[in-house]
């Protein structure tokens, strides 16, 4: 009898903990220690236009130079007195087959390997323009976004070519983001949507705004949001890609869009300059702080300082928009967000006014000693 | 005849006869005094020896042949050739497995590695490569296999069990050796080319450093000043570990009329510590080997003796072996400021114990495992020279089994390779001209004032129907070109006689072209090479490069490219053949990719009318052109 009532309690507290474990699971990563990195502590600029990360090494793209942070110091800076093409480095790609850094800026392309830059220019090679905003890695393939179209450096044979309004669909070549996808890569286009290439097959595809409507959004889930799209990630775990635009975000995993505004979610603002995404994980950078949604549970989760306290705020929305708020002592550099990327369960966000690193010190899958990789691989 | 006059008959007979004989013995050491009899113009089939890797236990030494597209296998202790390979085409280097059972054999113009059974000495599969594989080296464990690419310029990474090429790194420019570091964790790559720098600046080279454990790029060693890095010898810890590295060194932008003054064209080694660290900066040194009035030409083949006491270079342009005392040369190190030292011409002085002759073109320069014997490979000689090592002296000429007889071509291109006839043995013509292609740089070749009328080397391969030669397009055969204006202008020496130059002529005239690896194998073009092809011909491209002869007209042109340096406007129209390898562009090297000649410097539409082109268009084009 008296066993028979120990096993109802137990019966009844392993209840207790599997409610209040989904109870947790609703709650999000949390970030609410920052380290911040600025030109008080190394960095030689505050304007951090993109950030990727190589293992335990951390590289930031500043307004002023390229720069290499490790164990939480900045380690080195890269100018253009090193080879650096140009000061301004808006986009990091590391090829982890070859272990080189490929980089735009607004000079060219540069590689750095084995500590030394090699650049690419109009002049000097086929890239199509110096202006550019973004580069990606596909294999042997260095894709670079740039003003006058996408150009494609085939690193084995030396081969240029030139993606443009003459030669794809796009009816404008203005670049600004890349998201190689296996075989096939998406390209930001400013002002031309989204553009899909299957390398393999040779063929394109476009995803414009259905509505042509660059104020409103007549048609919420019927396509991409709007066409002036700032960027683009693609999740190899859902198999879906999210465009950021100044009109909202977009998710599409081959069938269904899914479009978020600012006003029908928690969304920090309709002005995004780049997603990053992962698993369940989306990230919005916008120009009023950094926004989250776990897409499995539209849970949005938004981080950004409080101008006055100087103290970090966060801001957690509910799938029935209930909405509350948590403060931390430490917070984001700037609520202006251009980029981010991941660092195991950590994050780092460039910001205008510096590079921030929001360190994870709880999370449902810590307490259960995962790691997000570890979350990710028993999926 | 009377009785007293016999006698004397008798002994001017006698006399005539001694004088016949000695007229006979006289010719006849004449014609061994000159080498041999006047060569044939019957083809042979040469070795050429190029490279060579002793086995493991040192009982055996494998020797690439170029020429014979083949592994020779030297019984060492039988001296003599026991098993001979055939291999792909152009082999140039050989490694051998850690278990020393398989052999891997480059085969620069096949891209690809002959794997050969060690014991049976089959091929037993090919690997592909990147372009022109070259050096090559298996890491530590025999899984991988690094093999550098010298026209792709970059480094094969290669899975031994699956045969699969894992990545590519990339080098700099033609990577030329590789070495594997004592510790196992590194691979070096020699680059023969500069890098493509201004053509105001001292060109600067580079030893790409490869981390084996990550398989990347861990540091680029720059060696500045220098050019025509080749092989790679590691001393042992004991003796500091730090490498040994031939080069050329120029003074390119003095005018290379100079020469009589010294000092233009000088050869040595580069002495590089290792990064220690994997963020560190390896330290580089410069050392000449030279002696202030006598120079060698080639520096090339780098070997340590086991205990590190000696290093050995070889000298592939003078016939020789230097023996470099380790322990001399560092205190040659401490004693002198490293900025000083790239410009001494008294370090051989103190640095090199004994100069060993050699037979013609030596190249590698191997040590036994036991220290006891070094084997110089003495490429157009077919034969290595063995030498003794405890006593530094040259033990025997070892013949690999060539024809013997040298023929016309084999006498120019002995020729082409020997510093002798310039004004103290600086340099040869294939200095300038390794691998009978270029050095990468511009040179002021005759114009008195410094850096004035600059022109870039032109290589040699495929030149037999492009005459004239010259970027001033003076002289109307090669004939002209290497006799007395070498000569006088460039040797400053009585240069070649009538028949040397008859051969040497010879021999360029015979140089090839390699194969166009942009060309698909059925030769087909791509799109993209068929738009360019269009806009070839659409801009009227064929004017002046048509493709019945080798795409150029063969006269001179002002296409709007002369600089302020130059003299003149007009310059010969380049033919252009593999365009690609040749790298920079323009009569005075100033165009650094071939985008460049129109992007930077065709202001006035005057080499082809370009300005109203696309840059996809451009693209094409220069797809195009790598066609060619």
């Amino acid at each position: 009898m008296k066993s028979a009532q120990q096993y109802r309690w137990l019966l009844g507290f392993a209840g207790f903990l599997f409610v209040a474990a989904a109870a947790l699971a609703q709650t999000p990563a949390l970030y609410t220690k920052w380290e911040n990195f600025t030109p008080a502590n190394g960095m030689p600029d505050a304007k951090v236009f993109t950030v990727a990360v190589d293992g335990n090494r951390v590289w930031a793209g500043t307004e002023n130079g390229l720069v290499l942070i490790e164990n939480s110091k900045v380690a080195k800076v890269f100018t253009t007195a090193d080879g650096l093409a140009n000061r301004v480095v808006t986009g990091i790609a590391i090829d982890k087959n070859t272990g080189d850094i490929w980089l735009s800026t607004f000079g060219g392309v540069s590689r750095l390997s084995g500590g030394k830059f090699q650049n690419y220019s109009s002049m000097t090679t086929g890239l199509a323009n110096d202006i550019v905003y973004a580069v990606a890695i596909q294999g042997d393939l260095v894709w670079a976004a740039t003003t006058a179209g996408i150009s494609r450096l085939n690193t084995r044979t030396g081969e240029w070519s030139i993606v443009s309004e003459r030669t794809a669909p796009m009816h404008e070549p203005w670049s600004y983001g890349i998201a190689v996808a296996g075989e096939k890569v998406y390209f930001a286009v400013w002002g031309g949507g989204v553009l899909e290439y299957d390398v393999k097959g040779d063929y394109w595809k476009p995803y414009n705004d259905p509505d042509g409507e660059m104020e409103l959004v007549l048609f919420k889930n019927q396509g991409l949001i709007h066409d002036i799209v700032s960027n683009i990630s693609y999740n190899n775990d859902t198999h879906m890609f999210w465009a950021s635009t100044y009109f909202g975000m977009s998710g599409y995993d081959g069938h269904n869009w899914f479009n978020y505004l600012s006003t029908d979610s928690g969304l920090a603002s309709d002005f995004i300059n780049a997603t990053q995404t992962r698993g369940d994980d989306v990230w919005a950078c916008t120009d009023k702080g950094l926004s989250y949604l776990n897409f499995k549970t539209n849970t949005w989760v938004t981080y950004r300082p409080n101008k006055d306290s100087g103290k970090g705020e966060i801001v957690i929305t509910g799938p029935d928009k209930k909405q509350s708020r948590l403060e931390t002592p430490t917070s984001l550099a700037h609520n202006y967000i251009l980029n981010l990327a991941f660092q195991g369960d950590d994050i780092w966000v460039a910001t205008a006014a510096g590079l921030s690193h929001g360190i994870h010190e709880f999370h449902q899958s810590h307490k259960e000693g995962k790691s997000h990789e570890q979350a990710r691989a028993g999926r | 005849m009377t009785a007293a006059s016999y006698p004397l008959q008798s002994h001017r007979k006698l006399l005539l006869l001694i004088l016949f004989l000695a007229v006979l013995i006289v010719l006849l050491l004449s014609a061994v005094s000159t080498g041999k009899a006047h060569p044939s113009t019957r083809p042979q089939n040469y070795l050429t020896p190029v490279a060579a890797k002793f086995s493991r236990d040192g009982t055996k030494l494998y020797v690439v042949c170029e020429d014979d597209d083949s592994l020779l296998v030297v019984d060492i202790r039988m001296q003599r050739v026991v098993a001979k390979v055939e291999v792909g085409h152009k082999p140039k280097d050989v490694a051998v497995s850690p278990d020393g059972k398989t052999l891997y054999v480059s085969n620069e113009w096949n891209d690809n590695v002959s794997v050969v059974d060690a014991a049976t000495f089959q091929v037993q599969r090919s690997l592909s490569t990147g372009w022109g594989p070259v050096g090559v080296t298996t890491d530590r464990s025999g899984k991988i296999l690094y093999v550098a690419n010298s026209i792709g310029n970059d480094v094969s990474i290669i899975d031994l069990a699956s045969g699969a090429e894992l990545k590519r790194l990339a080098a700099l420019r033609s990577p030329h050796c590789v070495q594997l570091s004592r510790d196992g964790r590194r691979v070096y790559v020699s680059n023969l080319l500069p890098y493509l720098t201004s053509a105001d600046e001292a060109p600067v080279s580079e030893l790409t450093v490869i981390d084996t454990q990550r398989q990347t790029v861990a540091e680029r060693v720059l060696i500045p000043g220098v050019l025509e890095l080749r092989h790679i010898a590691e001393a042992p810890p004991a003796q500091g570990g730090f490498l040994l590295i031939p080069f050329m060194r120029p003074k390119n932008l003095n005018p290379l009329i100079q020469v009589s003054n010294g000092w233009i064209l000088t050869h040595g080694v580069a002495v590089i510590r290792p990064a220690k660290a994997s963020q560190g900066a390896s330290e580089v040194t410069e050392l000449l080997l030279d002696n202030l009035d006598d120079y060698y030409a080639g520096a090339n083949g780098a070997a340590f003796t086991p205990d590190g006491r000696y290093a050995l270079i070889t000298h592939s342009e003078a016939a020789t072996l230097s023996v470099i005392d380790v322990a001399k040369l560092q205190q040659r190190l401490h004693a002198i400021p490293a900025a000083d030292l790239p410009n001494r011409l008294d370090t051989a002085r103190a640095i090199v114990l004994r100069r060993l002759p050699t037979q013609s073109n030596p190249m590698d320069v191997v040590i036994a495992p036991d220290g006891r014997s070094a084997y110089v490979v003495n490429r157009l000689d077919d034969s290595l020279t063995s030498v003794d090592i405890p006593a530094f002296q040259v033990r025997a000429r070892f013949d690999l089994g060539g024809p013997g007889e040298i023929t016309t071509l084999r006498h120019g291109e002995q020729l082409f390779h020997d510093a002798k006839f310039c004004f103290q043995g600086q340099f040869a013509c294939s200095t300038c001209h390794p691998d009978n292609h270029i050095d990468g740089v511009a040179w002021n070749l005759e114009t008195p004032q410094l850096g004035r009328d600059r022109v870039a080397n032109r290589t040699l391969r495929g030149i037999s129907e492009t005459a004239p030669y010259k970027w001033n397009g003076h002289n109307p055969d090669l004939e002209t070109q290497c006799g007395p204006r070498i000569a006088k202008f460039l040797f400053h020496s009585e240069g070649f006689n009538a028949a040397q130059l008859a051969d040497l002529v010879a021999f360029i005239k015979s140089i090839p072209l390699p194969p166009n690896r942009h060309l698909s194998a059925d030769g087909q073009l791509s799109p993209a090479q068929e738009r360019g092809k269009n806009i070839f011909y659409q801009k009227g491209c064929q004017t002046c490069h048509p493709a019945t002869t080798h795409y150029t007209a063969k006269v001179s042109s002002d296409v709007g490219t002369a600089s302020k340096y130059d003299t003149a406007g007009f310059f010969d129209i380049p033919q252009l053949d593999r365009i690609y390898e040749k790298p920079p562009y323009l009569h005075n090297g100033e165009a650094r990719s071939l985008e460049e000649i129109w992007t930077l410097y065709n202001p006035a539409d005057k080499h082809g009318v370009t300005s109203d082109m696309s840059k996809e268009q451009l693209n094409d084009l220069v797809e195009f052109l790598k066609t060619l």
